[in-house]
């Protein structure tokens, strides 16, 4: 079980990223620069375009890792030999075998995973780079970097403590990057209530972490075993079964693991950051924070719960509690609910779609229910939908926040007054806003409807059948808030109606998505497919 | 019987939704300045997919065995049961044909938008192009994908062209629809895990004792009543009148004429093929809320002062006789309600027509005090608004007489009480088009401007002169629509008869 050397392959996007940071950050540092205002600019771009041709890079690599697109072929003697043993080389530490130091899976769901997040680090560079940047880019980019680093180890982690870890590197990475416009009014605070917030949540996961531990090290000792590591998720999962999974140490201890971990993907009641922090933010960090933050946290969750928890499975009904589905059953009740009633008052068009995401944490927890049936085909669709959920979502909120950024730039607001004859203005933004919008709302054939539709799939079939009721009428009224958005950009008079052009790069970033969730839209199976072989592997 | 032959390899029911989708593309590509152009771009290929239509319909062979011709199967997402099916049938065809009438002289009555133009043009042919692709679809899935296509552009057609309280129209109309479609959504995961296979493919959720009798009648109902808000079913059918009087012209046409088509179509092909049981057991309620809605539709139109709202109200009443041909579940009923779908789609699109645009684009205003005597300035508007109100009233000799007797018919021999009650609607729907039509066209000329009203323009008389032709000619010769009809519905009224003496025991 100890660390080979051939194992490095295996984590090399992990790797890369942290160069890559370490290097956006040093090169920022070691070159000299001027003071005057262009000197700035040319920093800003100069580690933003590091960032991103990084990111980008190291994407690429992942993904050819991963084998989701092909399988390089053996060195036949070509000109291309030198190439093609570099990707077999690259592929022999793709998805499978055991964990490394039984704390680190590299199988397809982390693949997937850090293909999500990568991704979503190089558009929000992108987005970054559009919007305008004050001081320290450097650190604005490093820190970006090594949030993503943070939430790529959280998905594969299968240890407590490197959990535990990884998701404080990724949060505090995230603290700073909020409260980045020390100048502004909002940033600041965001910054520090996301602070505030996050460490006493990392406080009670880390409660819950030794209170799980203290129960598996001394079931271990009263089993007369041998030592183990008490905080594996395995060996959580292997004592917590039959009599010993009603022991009060294990659930209070895995409620509070589910409670710290409640405020990283903001389910209600652990919601009441997201929307000032949303508000606050910097708008690309926003849209990083809403997305791949959100997504780890689903992720980590998910694997916790599933390998940590499978003797406290329970069943999702609201009348009775009996193990984690029940747990999460309530919180996507009132967390869809909570989410969708409260976005409905609001004039401030980040504040309203924070609320949307609130919401929209609550039908991703449908997704897990499923767990509670004992069926691998089940579990299987269950995770997947998980997935694809988390993709299209990642996707289409960082289009949306990015829509909202490049307006703040430009118009200077981010209320919905501010949207008002936006067509006027700016047609291709309106309508990429519009498509957006349309698939956070659920709306065939963009890859939102089938996200929703694939989680009230397995809410269902979990047998939550209330549950799902409620969250479809739910959509509904989400439909209202979601149509104000195109009421503004469409109908309501514009009061000014003078031009303003997009920044190229953000450009890129905002059609890149909005193509995505169209294509993902017409085809789902083109994603659909790798998902399932992540999710068979994972139900396992 | 066909009367033409096309060639097979042709995937003729893609090309009919897809020669909506390719203007829809070309005009948003054009420069909104480049107004001429676009509206011939737009009706143009509206009326490509009419002709298109009309060569599928002429080539449908209703005796054959084979119900469904023209399939075409392409997988989409198979590991869940999801794919690309299309196919015809003679209760799918009538449907298409008037989608592609109303859909073609609605691009005609277009003609005056003038306010951004190429978003409008868009919108109109992608909502037809969604209310095709419902009409071809066999896989539940598809079918619902292409029936929220065709609901949302109405949000931005009525909320930018509309007129009168247009934005609050606009919100209620769509947030029903929706909330419908959740419905929809339910009943379509409850049919997904229900029944022993895991397929979207209606053709084999169609076959008997898929489905026990318990989930038929549980799940009967959300996708029953989501399909009927469509339909504008009482109790859920005040987002009709307002968002038809909110709506613009041509977009009034297509959503009286066409998509509250869409809701009814889908109770039937979707709620009652599928779960003929549970449908046997909601009929006395169903027909209970479709006596409501024919009776008080009528009643409520019969008080209206504004001339839209009355033809609103009026819409209400005859969807409500269409659920009932529903709700008779016999092949007689069957029959009258999918041929009202057809009289009652071009006669509505006439009134409308007529209504919005002939009348209020020109005098400004919709209340029947303030209008009067325009027989004298525009006698061919009178004309064929008297012709669709005789239709209306199933006049013998128009589209609706054919089809409101099969309905009562039908009606008759399930429960005769509420054949009898339904009646009332008659004399009441004769009432409030005479009223209407002495008010409007007759009596005194109150505002002597109304002289110098502009002429009508030639797109206007073609259209006016299509969907009369189209009354008369299926009111002298309904049986080109009734023999496939009859054929394709007597398969799902023998399910639902088999199902009745099923529940009896």
């Amino acid at each position: 079980m100890s660390f080979q050397i051939t194992d490095i392959p295996r984590i090399l996007p992990e790797l890369m990223l942290l160069l890559l940071g370490l290097l956006v950050l040093g090169s920022d540092v070691l070159t000299r620069w001027g003071r005057g205002p262009e000197a700035q600019l040319e920093r800003a771009r100069e580690a933003g375009q590091l960032t991103a041709v990084g990111l980008g890079l190291v994407f690429i690599v992942g993904l050819v890792q991963s084998r989701f697109l092909f399988t390089v072929p053996d060195p036949s003697g070509g000109p291309l030999d030198v190439l093609l043993t570099l990707g077999r080389n690259l592929q022999a530490g793709g998805p499978g075998g055991s964990p490394l130091l039984s704390a680190f899976a590299t199988d397809e769901f982390t693949m997937v995973a850090r293909l999500t997040f990568i991704g979503a680090a190089f558009l929000t560079s992108l987005l970054a780079m559009g919007y305008r940047l004050t001081a320290n880019p450097g650190e604005f980019y490093g820190l970006l970097i090594f949030s993503t680093l943070g939430m790529s180890i959280m998905a594969a982690a299968t240890e407590f403590i490197l959990a535990y870890l990884a998701l404080e590197l990724s949060s505090i990475s995230l603290y700073v990057l909020a409260g980045y416009f020390r100048e502004s009014e909002r940033s600041p605070e965001a910054g520090l209530k996301y602070f505030l917030f996050g460490s006493l949540s990392s406080a009670i996961f880390l409660y819950g972490i030794s209170l799980v531990y203290g129960f598996v090290a001394s079931e271990n000792q009263k089993a007369g075993g041998a030592p183990i590591v008490a905080t594996l998720f395995s060996e959580v999962g292997r004592f917590a079964t039959g009599d010993a999974a009603s022991s009060p140490l294990l659930i209070l201890g895995m409620l509070f693991i589910i409670a710290g971990l409640g405020y990283k993907i903001s389910v209600v009641p652990f919601h009441t950051w997201a929307p000032d922090v949303y508000q606050g933010a910097p708008p690309p960090v926003t849209a990083f924070l809403s997305t791949a933050s959100k997504a780890a946290g689903f992720l980590l969750l998910y694997r916790l719960l599933t390998t940590a928890f499978p003797g406290v499975v329970g069943t999702p009904r609201l009348e009775e509690f009996n193990g984690w589905t029940s747990v999460l059953a309530i919180l996507a009740l009132v967390t869809v609910i909570v989410g969708n009633l409260a976005a409905l008052p609001q004039t401030n068009a980040r504040r309203l779609l924070a609320y949307s995401s609130i919401g929209h944490a609550g039908f991703l927890l449908l997704a897990v229910l499923i767990w509670s049936s004992t069926s691998p085909v089940d579990r299987t669709f269950g995770t997947a939908a998980l997935m694809y959920y988390l993709i299209v979502y990642t996707l289409t909120n960082l289009g949306s926040f990015g829509v909202l950024a490049v307006l703040t730039n430009a118009l200077g607001s981010d209320d919905l007054n501010a949207m008002q004859g936006l067509w006027r203005r700016n047609m291709l933004l309106t309508l990429m806003m519009t498509i957006l919008i349309l698939s956070l709302a659920g709306i065939p054939p963009l890859a939102g409807f089938w996200a929703k539709f694939f989680v009230f799939m397995a809410g269902y079939q979990a047998g939550a059948v209330p549950l799902v009721t409620i969250a479809i009428i739910m959509t509904v009224v989400s439909l209202y808030y979601y149509l104000r958005f195109l009421k503004a950009m469409w109908i309501l008079p514009a009061p000014e109606t003078t031009p303003f052009k997009t920044p190229p790069v953000a450009n890129a970033a905002i059609i890149v998505s909005t193509a995505l969730v169209v294509l993902l839209g017409l085809l789902p199976n083109l994603i659909w497919g790798t998902i399932s072989s992540a999710a068979s592997v994972a139900a396992r | 019987m066909n009367l033409i032959d096309l060639p097979a390899s042709v995937p003729w029911l893609s090309l009919i939704w897809l020669s909506l989708v390719i203007p829809t593309v070309i005009i948003a590509l054009m420069k909104p300045e480049q107004k001429e152009e676009i509206r011939i771009v737009g009706a143009a290929f509206s009326f490509i997919s009419l002709a298109l239509t009309l060569l599928v319909y002429l080539a449908y062979d209703y005796r054959s065995p084979e119900k469904f011709q023209f399939l075409e199967e392409i997988p989409w997402l198979p590991e869940l049961g999801i794919n690309y099916i299309l196919g015809v049938d003679g209760i799918s065809l009538p449907m298409l044909l008037l989608n592609g009438i109303v859909i073609f002289t609605g691009a005609l009555i277009s003609w005056n938008i003038e306010d951004r133009a190429r978003e409008y043009w868009a919108l109109l042919l992608l909502l037809a192009a969604g209310v095709y692709g419902v009409f071809v679809s066999l896989d539940l899935f598809l079918l619902f994908i292409f029936y929220e296509l065709a609901v949302l552009p109405m949000y931005l057609l009525i909320g930018i062209w509309g007129s009168t309280r247009k934005e609050y129209g606009a919100m209620k109309l769509t947030l029903y629809l929706m909330g419908g479609s959740a419905f929809i959504i339910l009943g379509m995961v409850a049919v997904y895990f229900s029944g022993t296979l895991r397929t979207f493919d209606m053709r084999l959720l169609a076959q008997s004792a898929l489905f026990t009798r318990d989930v038929q009648i549980i799940f009967f109902v959300p996708l029953f009543l989501g399909f009927a808000v469509l339909a504008g079913m009482f109790p859920f059918h005040t987002w009709s009148p307002t968002g038809h009087v909110a709506a613009p012209t041509a977009v009034s046409m297509l959503h009286a004429g066409v998509l509250m088509k869409l809701g009814a179509y889908g109770c039937l092909r979707v709620a009652m093929w599928i779960f003929p049981e549970g449908a046997n057991y909601w009929l006395l309620p169903i027909a209970i809320a479709t006596l409501i809605n024919a009776v008080y539709g009528a009643t409520i139109a019969m008080t209206q002062r504004d001339f839209k709202f009355m033809i609103g109200y009026s819409s209400v009443s005859h969807m409500g006789l269409t659920l009932m041909g529903l709700a008779a579940a016999n092949t007689i009923g069957l029959t009258g309600a999918v041929l009202q779908m057809f009289a009652h789609g071009v006669m509505t699109a006439l009134f409308f027509a007529v209504v919005g645009r002939m009348v209020y684009d020109r005098t400004h205003t919709r209340q029947f005090p303030e209008l009067g005597g325009l027989f004298a300035v525009m006698p061919f508007a009178a004309i064929v608004f008297i012709i669709a109100g005789l239709s209306s009233m199933g006049m013998p000799g128009l589209a609706g007489f054919w089809a409101e007797f099969n309905i009562f018919m039908g009606m008759w021999q399930r429960f005769p009480l509420i054949a009898v009650l339904a009646g009332i609607s008659i004399p009441i729907t004769a009432g409030y088009i005479l009223i209407a039509v002495y008010r409007v066209f007759f009596g005194e000329m109150k505002n002597p401007e109304f002289r110098h009203l502009p002429g009508l323009t030639v797109q206007e008389y073609v259209a006016g002169v299509i969907l009369v032709a189209v009354l008369i000619i299926s009111g002298i010769y309904p049986a080109y629509l009734t023999e496939p009809i009859e054929a394709s519905v007597q398969p799902i009224a023998e399910a639902l008869a088999r199902a009745g003496t099923l529940g009896m025991r």
